[in-house]
């Protein structure tokens, strides 16, 4: 028997590897639980609705990769991985890239917000400030005439 | 493309833009020397969140005030000049750092070709003649590194970090976008305007070396304004097509 094909009887292995139950319902309570905690989140005004719907779809993609692990076995076979675990924490990455990279964004643009928003302030500031001058020097005025 | 800031009226102002952030002290021979000029100009003084009564000072030398509740950025400083500038009718604009390197009696000769419209924008340089300015080697080999880098973009300057500039109403209006930058507006924002067909001319002035901190100065500082310059070199060419 060559190297290579007792690899890829290997790999059979590991993905043919029968379900554990204890694994889908870890997976479907971490689901439930990230669900129960974005709503007290948003209930407590701590997390926005507009930023919410990222974490739902996580949440729901957990549960249904809980109930269709066999799903999850055909696209580790079909991505080149060995685990179904590897490719879970594989998206798990891309995930946590897309949503730094995301907030990244959104961080950028609140930074271009706020220092728009403290230039009009010290600009408005200064232009009341003359204003007031200029009122103070005509009610001076007025009572010396 | 032509300038369009030729004299038209009487009417015409401009504002004297100074950012500070804790310059008190220097501030005040600054502001005591401007106003031996007799210049035409409103002085504005641009207090970027202070702790040291710089707002105080300019204001009882009599200059606008405009406070940053928090500190923005030498950039942002200079971009409030430039909106407060818009939003009061200026024309144009001068720009000078308040740490004491620029001289204010060269404002008028800076502001000339502005309000005679033959430029968009003058930029004092240290370096058009010999003026004895003298720049350690690491900060003169950054500044030829972003003269080779403006020319290969297509522009020509010798004096790409000097912050002693008159500026019309055109680049104005280009600078007070979201493009202009917080931290350090050099020869990014200069080609910004050269790519947008403004007509950039430099005069040569006399510098004392500045108290300010160079940020070409050695240490990881230089190295992030390096990266950061190379960076938005790139993206102001590639936002704009030559003009």
């Amino acid at each position: 028997m060559n190297e290579a094909l007792t690899l890829a009887q290997l790999r059979e292995l590991f993905l043919e590897n029968p379900d554990l139950e204890a694994t889908r319902w870890l997976a479907l309570s971490i689901s439930v639980l990230l669900i129960g905690v974005v709503l007290w989140l948003v209930r407590k005004r701590s997390l926005r609705e507009e930023y919410t719907p990222i974490w739902v779809a996580v949440s729901a993609g957990l549960v249904f990769v809980s109930l269709r692990l066999d799903l999850l076995r055909e696209l580790t076979r079909a991505i080149g991985a060995w685990t179904p675990s590897s490719t879970v924490f594989f998206l798990g990455e891309l995930f946590l890239v897309a949503i730094c990279l995301n907030y990244a964004v959104r961080l950028s643009r609140a930074g271009t917000q706020i220092k728009n928003l403290a230039q009009e302030l010290a600009i408005v500031r200064a232009r009341v400030d003359a204003l007031a001058a200029r009122r103070t020097e005509a009610r001076e005025i007025v009572a010396r005439t | 493309m032509a300038p369009h800031d030729a004299e038209q009226g009487p009417a015409r102002r401009g504002v004297l833009v100074i950012p500070a952030y804790n310059e008190a002290p220097r501030l005040a021979v600054l502001l005591a020397a401007i106003a031996a000029q007799a210049l035409p100009l409103e002085v504005a003084v641009v207090d970027d969140g202070s702790r040291d009564g710089t707002s105080e000072v300019a204001a009882r030398a009599g200059a606008t005030v405009l406070r940053h509740s928090f500190n923005l950025g030498y950039g942002a400083g200079l971009q409030t000049g430039y909106k407060y500038a818009l939003q009061t009718g200026a024309s144009w604009v001068v720009q000078m750092d308040a740490d004491g390197q620029h001289d204010p009696r060269d404002v008028k000769r800076l502001l000339e070709p502005i309000r005679q419209g033959e430029c968009d924008l003058v930029i004092g340089s240290r370096f058009l003649e010999p003026t004895g300015y003298a720049m350690d080697p690491l900060r003169q080999l950054g500044r030829r590194f972003f003269i080779a880098l403006a020319r290969a973009f297509g522009f020509r300057v010798t004096d790409p970090t000097s912050g002693f500039q008159a500026l019309g109403r055109r680049v104005l209006e280009l600078y007070a976008g979201d493009a202009f930058p917080s931290d350090y507006p050099d020869v990014d924002v200069l080609l910004t305007a050269h790519r947008h067909g403004l007509v950039v001319r430099e005069i040569s002035v006399e510098m004392h070396a500045g108290a300010r901190p160079s940020t070409l100065h050695g240490g990881m500082k230089s190295v992030w304004y390096l990266y950061k310059m190379m960076l938005s070199l790139w993206a102001a060419s590639s936002r704009v097509p030559k003009a």
